[in-house]
């Protein structure tokens, strides 16, 4: 047994459409959802395009009695064309980012400790984790020595500036951080 | 064409001028404007006119009422806002200047 038609109801308008043109109608209007998804008046203008289809599709009924076909439904689906947002929102224009030339420094948004891997990560442009595993298999293997060399660094490298969001995921970070500049304004050395 | 793909931003920015100078003439249904556009640069098509009326209306620079129709269900007819109007003489100005510009520039 085959389905021959299925009436369909457009927006109040009812057509019967051969199963194949009542397929593509539906992928037609899925379509136009998805190309108006977050548009505020997405179902009144999906109505109008059902309104706009059924009523050209009522010019082109075919001249026997009997449903819509597909080559009745694709010329009306081409007058209606796809559906179009005007221009999005005009996106604002990019912030000017000053190019700060490319600094070892200790970045201590996000930091664990202080930042120095996060740092160097940044430097080399590699994964901060990566960095960090190092430093965890070196303070093994150098027994100790690495403890020295990160705190050589967390005195000696600056801090990069902060950025303006996102707060720290740890609290230690701002600590060891005031901790480091409080040591530095004591020894009075390496300005920061 | 080469011309044609150049300007075709241009078009669909004008695109909502040339909607609200149209609608601005006198109240009008969504096939008389496609109607008035079609033998023009600007033809357009149901798909891309709808959601620009649902946006100039969000804006408050259209409305619609309904009216019955002869043939088939009621249909939606826009007119301009006070404040399409107002947007329409702007545009219509700066228009005016822009044309200016380019039919001075270079001589």
């Amino acid at each position: 047994m085959e389905r021959i038609s299925v009436t369909a109801r457009l927006n109040g308008m009812t057509l019967q459409f051969e199963e194949a043109a009542y397929a593509r109608l539906e992928s037609y209007l899925a379509e136009a959802a998805q190309a108006l998804e977050g548009n505020p008046d997405r179902d009144e203008i999906l109505a109008d395009l059902e309104q706009a289809v059924a009523e050209r599709c009522r010019t082109r009924l075919p001249e026997q009695p009997g449903p819509l076909t597909l080559a009745h439904l694709q010329p009306v689906l081409e007058d209606v064309g796809s559906v179009e947002e005007p221009e999005a929102q005009s996106v604002p224009p990019e912030q000017p980012r000053r190019e700060r030339p490319r600094r070892l420094e200790q970045v201590s948004q996000g930091a664990i400790i202080s930042g120095v891997c996060q740092g160097f990560a940044r430097y080399f442009d590699i994964d901060v984790t990566l960095v960090r595993l190092v430093v965890v298999l070196l303070l093994f293997v150098s027994g100790g020595a690495m403890i020295l060399i990160y705190g050589i660094l967390m005195l000696v490298l600056p801090y990069a500036p902060e950025q303006p969001s996102g707060a720290s995921i740890w609290k230690v970070p701002a600590k060891s951080r005031e901790f480091v500049e409080f040591l530095r304004s004591k020894l009075g050395a390496v300005p920061n | 064409m080469l011309i044609d793909a150049k300007l075709a931003p241009i078009r669909k920015g004008l695109l909502e001028f040339l909607v609200l100078k149209i609608v601005g003439a006198r109240s009008v249904y969504v096939a008389d404007i496609l109607r008035r556009l079609a033998d023009t640069e600007f033809a357009t098509q149901e798909g891309t006119l709808y959601p620009l009326l649902s946006k100039l209306r969000r804006e408050d620079l259209v409305q619609y009422e309904w009216r019955e129709s002869d043939a088939g269900p009621p249909r939606k007819y826009y007119r301009l806002t006070d404040a399409g109007k107002a947007r329409l003489e702007a545009l219509d100005d700066y228009w005016n200047r822009i044309n200016g510009t380019i039919a001075d520039i270079g001589h």
